[in-house]
Formats: structure tokens, C-alpha cells, sequence
């Protein structure tokens, strides 16, 4: 990719640094509650292209030119000093909406799969898609008051994970709880950097 | 077949002016080199509009909120615009000079000092 005038200095203004992490997880699994728990939440709207993915879930019929579909979406975001902030991405739950999740994901940092035990398949998707992808990730089991409550080992063996996933509890209406979901998985990042030096040079953006 | 031109343009039919309209009918940046991810950082350049271009209203709100670098993704919301809209206008504006993007870093995410930042910030909230 070529960016023409990236490499100028900036006149005025200090440039932080950005980075992000994805949210994922099943519809009404506590996304937005968690985000909204730990971040200043903004409202997003994108419009997006109908791809061949989403052609067939939409009513296009009659519609002879290509097509867009309007996806609303919060973000959360985190400044952590005047050159630091993170930005916290909800992934959109619905099928129709999966050709986001590319974008979504590159260049993430991590992500959380939050799950709720009464509906545990509702994460397969996602997991799927973070491992598919090579994208480090933690499962939060969101504890919501009614649900059962499992060991975190049992929701492992339910969703067949790696054993290097790490699955964590959570409560997403709490920040406290939330701050240490995020907190796991910048561990493991920073772990996976730091035994896999070679990630690390196949990953550095030419300057 | 002599059906009054404007008769399907009513309340329902929600705005008149859609969103692409902004950006003239235009889905991509016409700078084809350009890429706005959704946290890359914009900066106004402060330089005058080239002759010849016309900067449109939306044009003018984006070099507003840049005075001070911004995510796309801030832009969008700051305008309420859906992001797809703001690209076509960056483009427009990074093509003339009046913007300067300074892109994210690709992943995977693998610098440890920046990782360590993160869980200092974390830590500290």
C-alpha cells in the first residue's frame, strides 16, 4: 500500500498511537454492555456494499445495481494518555453482517469472545473465525444473575478450545471485571510476542 | 405511461438527499492508493484548497474535527456520517493535499512496548 504523505512529520498536534480490540460474541450476549462498562461508547454508522456473503438474506429483487445496507454499530474508546488510545470494536451478531468482520479484524490487536452459558453455540462463529484467522482471543463467560454457572474448564471442554485460550468469568456490567478480561488478553499478546520473535519482524509495517 | 414524475418521492420514502449523494454517486475514494482503515489517524494539513476544487459542506466539517489528528472512525460519528461516505471525502481531501493520513499498524499487534502501554493503561483505569 502506498500512503503517499504518511511519512511527514505532523505540523502541530501530538499523533497517538491507536490499536484495537474486537468484541464478539452472540446477539444479547452483554457486547455493548461490556463496552459501554469500561469506554466512552459512540454511535457508528457504516454502509456497506451488499456482498455475494450477505446477497440472499437481503431483499434485492428488482434492484438492478449493486446495493448497500446500512449497519449500525457502537465503539467504544479508551484514551489512555494524550498519545495512546484504544478503540473497542462490538462486531456486528448477525450472519448478514460477517463481511465486516475482515475489516474489523486486521490489524486488531486481540478480541474477546464473550459467551453466555444458556447459549454457548451462540460463540462458535466467532471462535471459529479468530482461529481461522490467527487472531489471539480470550472467551469471557459473561455471568449474567439467572444463567448456571460452570467452571471455567467446563466452558473449554463445551467449546473445544486450544488450551492456550484463556477463558476467564466476567461480569460486563462491571468495569473492574471488564478491565481484567482486557487485561488477560493483552497478556497473551504480549506473551505471543515475545516467545514468537519472528511475529514480530514478519509483522513490522515498512517505514 | 404519463404518471406524475415526483409521485414516489413522499414522507415514506424517508430522506431525499441519500447519503452517497455527498460524495456525487461516488462509493470509492477516487485516489485509488489511498485506504482509510477504520483507526487511521487524519490530520488536517492546514494548506488552502487547490483552484478548482470545491470543498462542499461535509468537506468543510472533516477539516474542522482534523485540526487535531482524529480516527476515521471518530470522523464518522463526529459527523454522523456512515464511514463509507467519510472515505470518498478523505479521498477527495488527501488527494488535494488537505489531509494528511497517517495509517495504523497492520496486525498482528507484536510490539511489546506498545502491548506494555496497553497494560499499564488498563491497569491504571
Amino acid at each position: 500500500m502506498d500512503f503517499r504523505r504518511s511519512d511527514q512529520p505532523a505540523e502541530h498536534g501530538i499523533r497517538p498511537v491507536t490499536t484495537k480490540i474486537l468484541i464478539a460474541g452472540g446477539f444479547g450476549a452483554g457486547k455493548t454492555t461490556l463496552v459501554a462498562s469500561i469506554s466512552e461508547i459512540r454511535p457508528l454508522r457504516t454502509e456497506e456494499e451488499l456482498s455475494d456473503r450477505s446477497v440472499g438474506v437481503d431483499d434485492i429483487a428488482g434492484v438492478e445495481r449493486k446495493t448497500t445496507t446500512t449497519v449500525a454499530m457502537d465503539f467504544g474508546r479508551i484514551s489512555f494518555r494524550s498519545d495512546l488510545v484504544l478503540y473497542l470494536f462490538g462486531t456486528p451478531g448477525q450472519e448478514r453482517f460477517w463481511f465486516m468482520w475482515d475489516e474489523l479484524a486486521y490489524g486488531a490487536l486481540g478480541a474477546v469472545v464473550l459467551a453466555d452459558t444458556r447459549r454457548l453455540a451462540d460463540c462458535f462463529a466467532a471462535i471459529d473465525y479468530f482461529e481461522r484467522h490467527g487472531t489471539p482471543f480470550v472467551v469471557a463467560v459473561n455471568c449474567f444473575d439467572q444463567a448456571p454457572r460452570y467452571a471455567p474448564d467446563d466452558v473449554r471442554i463445551a467449546l473445544r478450545l486450544d488450551p492456550g485460550v484463556p477463558v476467564v468469568l466476567c461480569d460486563a456490567r462491571e468495569r473492574e471485571s471488564v478491565k481484567r478480561v482486557l487485561m488477560v488478553l493483552v497478556r497473551l499478546v504480549l506473551d505471543l510476542a515475545l516467545v514468537q520473535p519472528e511475529r514480530v519482524e514478519a509483522a513490522r509495517p515498512a517505514r | 405511461m404519463t404518471a406524475p414524475r415526483d409521485s414516489w418521492l413522499d414522507r415514506a420514502a424517508g430522506p431525499v438527499v441519500r447519503p452517497y449523494a455527498m460524495t456525487k454517486g461516488r462509493t470509492l475514494p477516487s485516489d485509488g492508493t489511498a485506504s482509510f482503515g477504520l483507526i487511521d489517524l487524519v490530520l488536517a494539513t492546514g494548506q488552502r484548497p487547490p483552484e478548482g476544487f470545491r470543498l462542499s459542506p461535509e468537506h468543510r466539517r472533516i477539516l474542522s474535527v482534523s485540526r487535531s489528528p482524529v480516527t476515521v472512525v471518530d470522523v464518522a460519528s463526529d459527523l454522523d456520517l456512515p464511514v463509507g461516505v467519510v472515505r470518498v471525502l478523505l479521498g477527495d481531501l488527501s488527494e488535494h493535499g488537505l489531509v494528511s493520513i497517517r495509517p495504523a499498524r497492520p496486525g498482528p499487534v507484536t510490539d511489546a512496548r506498545l502491548l506494555r502501554d496497553v497494560l499499564d493503561g488498563l491497569q491504571a483505569l
